[in-house]
């Protein structure tokens, strides 16, 4: 029998911090970079076998090589005549973002989430100063980043070698390099905001809105409007300046460098000038007088709520505006049956503005569900603080607090889609798009659907298993993202397509909405979100 | 006849093989204080949480004047207030706003009580949540139990955090609550505090109930606490019927006293006693002699 004293003895002396944060960020760096190895390793795998002849590679490269809409949202594509250049533009920039993610998520957490839950206060007052304390917690987390580049390599290099030769050892290495190059600059971000921000919480969501203009800067930069110059101003578009796949860069790790040290030298100096557990940014804490008195759950979950959707929603109508923007001019470069063929591969069955705006879909759609995902986690986040028993502990009924959160959820949902719609019509015809109103609102309306289905599920989670309520809601994105992404311009087998949410999704307006799938996947969600409510009603309340 | 506040009937609650609590019965009439009183892990906060229909028991039920706290936990709810010390408020919140939505989730609370609660507990609504000190947390949580004036009032650890003088305010209000007919169910580690306020004790250890008397009642099943002084050394009393926890030092003797006191005090005038105390048993020293029982009943 394994006794906790044994155990106990990897956290003593001056690593102990150290020890703790690397614990769990090289675990989750294995994990992540695991999935992003399976990612390339397939992706690369399918080019032999989707693209077997020289026209098709051809096609393929007129397709994509030069096209200003996918360049933009999926990022360049350059030889797409080799593997190499396939694998580039399928999960180069996917895995940029997603590993931006991760640096987030992870250093947010062993920093602002440690002072949250006060176990900062606990390590603190032992022998050690709090400068040292954070380096030694970024030294864990650097750790993971190392875990999470040699998982990406290692899974990578196995899978490609179950078939023919394609990736060259130096390439992958390159690759992994690449996406420990978006992890770190992004890690040294929440540090960072983890200094900025007053909780955890609104750490990550500032790093989220820093990588959200980071995406909208590279998008512009790469939209062939005359600014290219503008990837030089965003992280994402340093690791895509790298290019470790197709025409590698390594001067362009500078900025990475620079920046990474940068932000976690100001981050080392903030740590020694401000309060543990509060922000260097002031917070509003003046007394005040209570402008409308809360008179329920439902009005304290809407006063929860509406900062961070309105948040959300100005997010998601600068991202309309913008594919908006571009639309008509990629539109212009899609023509040609051979062309034709490769985009309807992306669902994109119409030609011009159209077939962009419909490829397009698939990002909205993501983010859009991300929104409802996140509102379900906001609920369990609810229940984990101990904030609930008090609700519960009132003449307040479980299901009526859950169908209150989750409707907020759907207003959110459905006015993020209508707002895109909206605005993606405002800046489309104004750069002379033909593509009316109803039909934008319709394909904002299209995005609906698979983001109530995932709500929904997040929901059932949150009933059934809750403290996996986040897991599984942004794990099914992601996973959904990945399938859509790997298989949209490669193969995958059809029952593996259809655990894509996102796949019975039509690429409206490029083609028009699937009634028949929307009406299941809406049916699903919803029945999801009430055997998640029935589910909740009958299990333990849980803390953290 | 009316319902109990509280009657909880072979209440048990297993995690997998942990047992938090088992087979527990316990009334509690109207208007009565009762003290729950027990150690760490015994099983007080998990009775609580299943008497607020916050987790489902694996056996046996509960109810508040007659309504099932897992099958009809709003009706249940509409005669209960809650106050504990372990679980966070809305930080971004101020403390009026809490008050605002308890008291409305509650669904009725009286205003005039709440204003004079505040000023009695020197509480400043109109401050965040973040801002306030432990202490006052624990305060809007006091203020909002009882502004409402539930009927029952469910007090897990209510004072932990607070000063003194806001713990003696804290009493007065809970002797008013009784005065008015109200029901508290006091789960606390204080036990001057269970002492000062209780009608009755009930005592759980390892997730069963071992004890439930007045203090009167135990204080009489119980061995009453001497000391003697002597102008010599202390005498050797230890073969005397009824005697433990015995101690001396120097010519000063100390134990305890279970049945008749004849004996010892025969033996004490013998040795030429000059002065002799007696009392009765603290609250802390009666719970401490529950656990250091071997013979007590446990699991």
């Amino acid at each position: 029998m394994r006794l906790w004293p044994l155990r106990a003895r990897r956290f003593r002396g001056p690593a102990l911090v150290a020890s703790l944060s690397a614990r769990r960020a090289v675990r989750s760096g294995v994990i992540w970079g695991a999935a992003f190895g399976v990612m390339t390793g397939a992706s690369a795998l399918s080019y032999d076998k989707i693209y077997a002849t020289a026209a098709l590679r051809e096609a393929l490269a007129r397709a994509f090589g030069a096209n200003v809409m996918t360049t933009a949202i999926f990022g360049p594509a350059p030889a797409l005549q080799t593997v190499a250049g396939f694998t580039s533009f399928k999960v180069s920039l996917t895995l940029s973002i997603l590993g931006a993610l991760w640096g987030l998520s992870t250093t947010t957490a062993a920093l602002r989430g440690e002072e949250d839950t006060h176990r900062a206060d606990l390590l603190l007052a032992g022998p050690r100063d709090r400068v040292a304390a954070t380096a030694q917690s970024l030294a864990g987390v650097a750790a993971g980043l190392v875990a999470l580049g040699v998982a990406v390599a290692v899974v990578t290099l196995a899978i490609d070698a179950t078939g023919p030769p394609s990736l060259t050892t130096a390439q992958v290495v390159g690759l992994a390099a690449g996406v420990v190059a978006s992890a770190g600059v992004f890690a040294a971000l929440g540090t960072w905001t983890s200094q900025v921000a007053g909780t955890r919480h609104d750490a990550m969501a500032l790093g989220g809105e820093i990588l959200a203009a980071a995406y909208a800067l590279r998008l512009v930069a790469d939209a062939g409007m005359g600014l290219h110059a503008l990837v030089w101003a965003t992280p994402l578009g340093w690791v895509e300046e790298i290019a470790p796949l197709t025409s590698p860069h390594p001067l362009a790790a500078l900025p990475v460098v620079v920046a990474a040290g940068a932000l976690t030298g100001l981050s080392l100096r903030a740590v020694a000038h401000r309060d543990v557990g509060a922000g260097l940014w002031a917070r509003d804490d003046a007394p005040r007088r209570a402008r409308r008195p809360l008179t329920g759950p439902g009005a304290l979950s809407r006063r929860l709520t509406r900062a961070t959707i309105l948040r959300w929603w100005i997010g998601v109508a600068i991202g309309g505006g913008l594919i908006g923007l571009v639309a008509h001019t990629a539109g212009q470069t899609i023509g040609g049956s051979s062309v034709q063929e490769i985009f309807s591969r992306l669902g994109a069955s119409a030609a011009g503005e159209r077939a962009v705006l419909g490829i397009a879909s698939l990002l909205l759609a993501v983010v859009v569900s991300l929104l409802g995902v996140g509102q379900v986690a906001a609920a369990r986040s609810e229940e984990a603080f101990g904030h609930l028993d008090w609700l519960l502990a009132s003449p307040i009924a479980r299901t009526r607090w859950l169908v209150e959160r989750l409707a907020i959820a759907v207003v959110a949902v459905v006015g993020a889609s209508v707002l895109e719609g909206l605005v993606t019509w405002v800046t489309a015809t104004s750069q002379g798009a033909r593509v009316g109103l109803p039909t934008l609102l319709e394909a904002g309306a299209n995005l609906v659907p698979p983001a109530l289905t995932l709500t929904g599920l997040a929901a059932l989670a949150f009933g059934v298993a809750p403290r996996a309520t986040a897991s599984v809601g942004y794990g099914l994105i992601v996973w959904s993202l990945l399938v859509e992404i790997v298989g949209g311009i490669g193969a995958l087998t059809r029952w593996l397509f259809d655990t894509s949410v996102f796949h019975f999704m039509a690429a409206a307006p490029a083609e028009s909405p699937h009634l028949l799938a929307s009406a299941v996947m809406t049916a699903i969600g919803l029945t999801s979100g009430a055997l998640g409510v029935a589910a909740f009603a009958r299990r333990d309340v849980h803390g953290a | 006849m009316s319902a109990p506040a509280v009657r909880i009937e072979g209440l048990s609650k297993h995690y997998g093989h942990v047992v938090a609590l088992e087979g527990l019965d316990l009334d509690i009439e109207p208007g009565l204080v009762l003290g729950y009183l027990g150690p760490n892990g015994a099983g007080k906060t998990t009775t609580i949480r299943l008497l607020l229909g916050l987790i489902r028991p694996t056996a046996g039920r509960a109810a508040i004047f007659g309504r099932d706290a897992w099958h009809e936990p709003v009706a249940a709810h509409r005669r209960v207030a809650y106050v504990t010390s372990d679980v966070g408020l809305w930080p971004a919140l101020t403390g009026g706003e809490v008050l605002d939505l308890l008291g409305h989730s509650h669904g009725s609370f009286d205003a005039a009580f709440r204003d004079e609660l505040l000023r009695a507990f020197d509480l400043d609504p109109t401050r965040r949540v973040r801002t306030y000190s432990t202490g006052n947390r624990q305060k809007v949580l006091l203020v909002a139990a009882l502004m409402t004036r539930a009927d029952l009032l469910v007090l897990d650890e209510p004072t932990r955090g607070l000063d003194p003088l806001v713990d003696q305010v804290f009493r007065n209000y809970v002797r008013q609550a009784r005065d008015r007919g109200q029901t508290v169910l006091l789960s606390s580690h204080e036990l001057s505090e269970v002492e000062a306020l209780c009608d009755e004790v009930a005592i759980v250890r390892a997730g069963r109930l071992v004890e439930r008397r007045t203090l009167t009642e135990l204080r009489h099943l119980s061995a009453l606490a001497i000391e003697a002084s002597f102008a010599g050394p202390a005498p050797d009393v230890s073969a005397v019927p009824g005697v433990r926890a015995l101690s001396t030092e120097g010519s000063t003797l100390r134990c305890q006293v279970d049945g008749p006191l004849a004996p010892l005090l025969r033996a004490l005038v013998d040795a030429g006693v000059t002065r002799l105390t007696s009392r009765e048993p603290s609250l802390e020293e009666l719970f401490l002699a529950h656990y250091d029982d071997p013979t007590t009943p446990a699991p």
